[in-house]
């Protein structure tokens, strides 16, 4: 698989997933087809990585699950953002905000 | 209980991930599929991206929140069959961690109830004693005077009380009867939280005697049984040695001091009673004072403020308080008071806290050593786990939990064990002091239990720590490529470690308690040197019959010329010492020819006349002292024969003068004693003797024994005796009465306890150490099996076989028997102090020591690999 790993760092998955879900529900697969698609192939999430993720989202109640049929008549898992799980996007999004400010600024300077 | 409905929830989660991740898979092969991949080539591709379906499974598991408690589940149930894989080497670990553990632990508990729990009744906590020294030494008590200046200056501790121990007559209708007891301040009873049944405690008013007579309070069991529980108790009168007092209270039940020896049964105020008996100052020394911390203040503020309180009263008393130092201790630490045990308790115990911990590094180094001669067999297991994806921790984790299970079994066994064991320690040490019967609570709590968790944990820690460490280190490779019992390599550096430390440190307590068992053997072997049978100590008080010192020896001589008269007895003499070497009346002096030399130091003891006579002795020369003796004629001394010689070397004694301490007449030497063990078993071997007449030396009412040599049957005399003392005078009452024999057993009780523990214990340890060396040789054997097989289809004879094995284990025998020994000779100077009578070379223990741990070590090596010798090569080479 030629596609290049980025290591994401910890908690940024977390990020990634609360907003790809909160453009509609997905089940995991379509999950990391959206995230690859967005990221523009940069981003490849392995499904140990990404199962887990999803499950810990899930029972901290900022994704709910429910079994429901796909386009293809088969029965997927699909997750969807919670109020709270809302909450959560934003904190962390404006904390991602602020740390990649910070890091732009350090390596402004540097130059 | 969520983690129990977690659990529950785990087949269902379960069912739907494998449905998630199935619908994954297959979403990822249509993708494929449809951009142009055959569907073999997509649904291995898929395949390979997801990297394991059980991996995956695992890890979403793990992200949940009750994870952790089903990995421990699952750890448990993999440990549980790793244990059962190996039952031998399971039971085995079980067993020698709880025998350790259950050991260690009655010897904590013991050490516990001792030294930590506080007397009976006393419910106050915070409380702290304050104890002194002068010049570093410690100092018997406080004045009155700097009582009431703690009292005054300090504010770290509070309410603080005064008692001084006393000897009481109580004077009922019924008879007199002898009580220990302590004059006290009024706040006694409230400071240490003690209840009063009945009545109430002091007053000010009391306390000053203005006007309203001596009071008391008495305890619990004085109520109970001299006044069958009386319900008028309150208000009756009864005369206190000799003095008109009446009953104002009842202390609750159990309580009989602070102290755990005082069985005290009567409390009389402090003040009151002290000005009532006619003594002045030097009456109230000393005291035993005790306080409660004030809120929020710790022991160290309490201690510095008496330092400082100390330096002041320094400066404002230069002639009393010179030197003189306040500690703050808590009290728990001093409620076992100045008991044998409480004194010479503690050291013993010290060297059992030794030897206990010893044994458990003996037995963790044994049972580190079964588990790492049981790793070595499973490096395969562990390599084939890691190419499997076990991870070290997991694998670590995995060893640590064999461990804790190992512990928790043990740690249960071993509670059992201490309980057991600590009632029956408390029901073999006899009554330390007679008249103070000592209640031992040796009875283990939460916090002995907590004691034993926290050894099993250390234990567990200690023995898992080298398995794990292989596992931790080890490759997968050459494991893998091995057959099970393919590769042997010969025992490893570390595990011949282990082996020689158990040794080393077995021969050490072998060696002790062959010494102190010797030491047993010694004293029993040993004659007191005078006749010991056909004799009565008989103590009484004569605080309640007589108020002065003169008409005190005037009582003394009529008990004696009625006691002579009594049917059955020969001869009858008095003292205040007895045979038995912790007795405080005993007191050693300095004597010397004239001032000018340097002294020497006798134990110092007034006697009555008769006294050689009734021990069956006669002076060697010179006369002892007789009923003539008179006050008036010139202060007479009895030297015995070690002090005559090396006083007056090779010249006669008689005639001869001697100086006793500072303050005390000059003495004529009027008889020379033979030697003798007058005061009991101590560590001199040549003790030194003055026995000054007690005529001449009036001692004031107290206790006093009167030695009573008879003919007859015992259940005969005892009632004669007293008969006797009743029909002199019905206020003498009968302290104790028992024969010199069983006064000289209880003077050598904790040598025998401590000879009878460390035998247990030396052979526990031996025990362990052969079952260890047995463990390891055999496991050692099991895993050369093929290696054996194949030597002996090459052509080595099973005796060839035999013999390599053993002596490959003897090696380490020599190693650790040769340590062992430089070990205890070292542990033999420290028990020098301890025991009686031998040399800490005593060839014959270290030699008997030497050939049971040969024998010992030489089965443990040659069981295992008999069997091994003679297996049949075929067999072998097939195993696996």
């Amino acid at each position: 698989m030629p596609s290049r790993k980025t290591d994401l760092l910890q908690g940024t998955l977390d990020l990634l997933i609360l907003q790809i879900v909160a453009l509609g529900p997905l089940h995991g697969y379509a999950v990391a087809q959206r995230l690859k698609q967005v990221s523009r192939d940069a981003l490849h999430v392995q499904q140990g990585s990404l199962y887990p993720a999803l499950h810990r989202l899930e029972e901290r109640g900022w994704l709910k699950a429910e079994w429901r049929g796909t386009d293809t008549g088969r029965e997927a898992k699909f997750y969807q953002l919670t109020s709270a799980g809302r909450k959560q996007l934003e904190r962390e999004r404006s904390d991602w905000q602020r740390l990649a400010n910070a890091v732009a600024l350090v390596l402004k300077t540097a130059e | 209980m969520p983690r129990i409905s977690a659990w529950f929830r785990r087949q269902r989660l379960d069912r739907d991930l494998e449905k998630e991740l199935q619908f994954h898979v297959d979403q990822h092969v249509r993708d494929l599929i449809s951009a142009g991949l055959s569907p073999d080539v997509a649904r291995r591709r898929a395949r390979i991206e997801l990297g394991g379906m059980e991996q995956v499974k695992e890890r979403v598991r793990e992200s949940r929140s009750g994870a952790w408690f089903d990995r421990l589940r699952f750890d448990t149930r993999d440990a549980l069959r790793g244990l059962r894989r190996t039952p031998g080497v399971a039971c085995t670990a079980i067993l020698l961690i709880g025998l350790v553990i259950g050991g260690n632990t009655t010897i904590f508990s013991m050490v516990y109830g001792i030294l930590t729990k506080p007397a009976r009744g006393v419910e106050a906590s915070r409380l702290v004693t304050l104890s002194s020294s002068v010049n570093g030494e410690p100092d018997p008590g406080h004045s009155y005077q700097d009582y009431l200046e703690y009292a005054s200056r300090s504010t770290t501790v509070r309410s603080p009380l005064a008692n001084q121990f006393d000897r009481f007559t109580l004077t009922l209708a019924t008879g007199s009867f002898a009580f220990r007891g302590a004059r006290v301040t009024n706040n006694y009873f409230t400071t240490l939280g003690v209840p009063l049944a009945r009545g109430r405690a002091f007053t000010d008013s009391e306390n000053r005697l203005d006007g309203s007579g001596l009071v008391a309070v008495i305890s619990y069991r004085v109520w109970r049984e001299q006044f069958r529980g009386a319900e008028d108790i309150i208000g009756q009168a009864v005369i206190l040695n000799g003095h008109p007092a009446t009953v104002i209270g009842v202390a609750a039940a159990g309580f009989q001091g602070p102290w755990l020896t005082d069985a005290s049964q009567v409390w009389v105020p402090l003040v009151a009673y002290t000005r009532l008996v006619g003594q002045g100052p030097s009456g109230f020394r000393p005291l035993n004072v005790i306080g409660q911390l004030a809120p929020g203040v710790s022991l160290a503020a309490a201690q510095s403020e008496f330092r400082a309180i100390s330096s002041q009263l320094e400066a404002a008393h230069p002639d009393t308080n010179r030197a003189r130092r306040v500690v703050v201790v808590p009290y728990s630490v001093t409620a076992g008071g100045n008991s044998i045990i409480a004194q010479r308790g503690s050291m013993f115990l010290a060297i059992f806290s030794v030897i206990t911990m010893l044994t458990v590094v003996i037995v963790c180094a044994n049972v580190a050593n079964l588990m790492l001669a049981r790793a070595a067999v499973r490096q395969r297991e562990t390599a084939v786990r890691y190419s499997l994806g076990a991870t070290r921790v997991g694998i670590v984790r995995g060893l640590l939990i064999e461990g804790l299970l190992i512990s928790l079994a043990a740690w249960l066994g071993a509670c059992v064990f201490a309980i057991w064991t600590s009632r029956l320690i408390a029901g073999i040490v006899p009554a330390a002091a007679q008249g103070s019967a000592l209640p031992l609570d040796f009875t283990p709590d939460w916090r002995v239990v907590t004691y034993a968790m926290g050894l099993a944990l250390v234990a567990t820690i200690a023995f898992t720590l080298a398995p794990a460490v292989r596992a931790w280190r080890q490759d997968v490779l050459p494991w893998l490529k091995a057959g099970e019992q393919g590769i042997v390599q010969g025992r490893s550096r570390l595990s011949s470690t282990l082996v020689i430390v158990q040794l080393a440190l077995a021969v050490l307590l072998l060696t002790s308690a062959g010494l102190a068992y010797r030491s047993t053997s010694l004293i029993s072997g040993r004659s007191v040197g005078f006749e010991t049978e056909n004799l009565v100590l008989t103590t009484v008080s004569t605080t309640g019959a007589a108020p002065n010192d003169d008409s005190n020896q005037a009582l003394l001589e009529a008990l004696r010329e009625r006691l002579r008269s009594a049917p059955g007895v020969r001869s009858v003499s008095y003292a205040r010492s007895v045979p038995s070497m912790p007795d405080r009346q005993w007191r050693q002096d300095p004597v010397r020819r004239n001032t000018a030399e340097a002294s020497l130091r006798a134990w110092v003891t007034a006697v009555g006349p008769d006294y050689l006579q009734v021990l069956g002795l006669s002076p060697l020369a010179g006369r002892e002292f007789t009923a003539d003796d008179r006050v008036a004629t010139r202060a007479s001394a009895i030297v015995n024969q070690n002090l005559a010689d090396a006083l007056w070397p090779g010249e006669p004694a008689l005639g001869r003068t001697l100086q006793l301490r500072a303050g005390h007449a000059e003495v004529e030497v009027v008889g020379v004693a033979p030697n003798a063990l007058f005061s009991g078993y101590g560590n001199e071997t040549k003790p030194n003797f003055v026995f000054l007449s007690q005529r001449q030396e009036p001692a004031p009412p107290g206790e006093m024994t009167f030695y009573v040599r008879y003919t007859g049957a015992l259940d005969a005399i005892a009632p004669a005796i007293g008969r006797a003392l009743k029909d002199v005078d019905a206020r003498v009452p009968m302290v104790y009465l028992r024969t010199l024999d069983a006064e000289l057993y209880a003077n050598t009780w904790p040598v025998r306890f401590i000879s009878l523990l460390l035998v247990l214990f030396a052979a526990g340890s031996l025990t362990i150490a052969a079952i260890g060396q047995y463990a390891v040789v055999a496991f050692d054997m099991k895993r050369r099996t093929r290696d054996f097989g194949i030597r002996i289809a090459l052509g080595a004879s099973s005796r060839q076989l035999l013999s390599a094995a053993i002596w490959d284990g003897l090696r380490w025998t020599a190693v650790g028997l040769l340590i062992g020994f430089a070990l205890s000779l070292g542990a033999g100077r420290a028990f020098r102090s301890v025991l009686f009578g031998i040399t800490p070379t005593d060839a014959l223990t270290y030699v008997s020591v030497f050939v049971v741990l040969a024998i010992a070590s030489l089965l443990a090596c040659y069981l295992p690999a008999r069997s091994v010798s003679q297996i049949d090569p075929i067999r072998a080479l097939r195993q696996d």
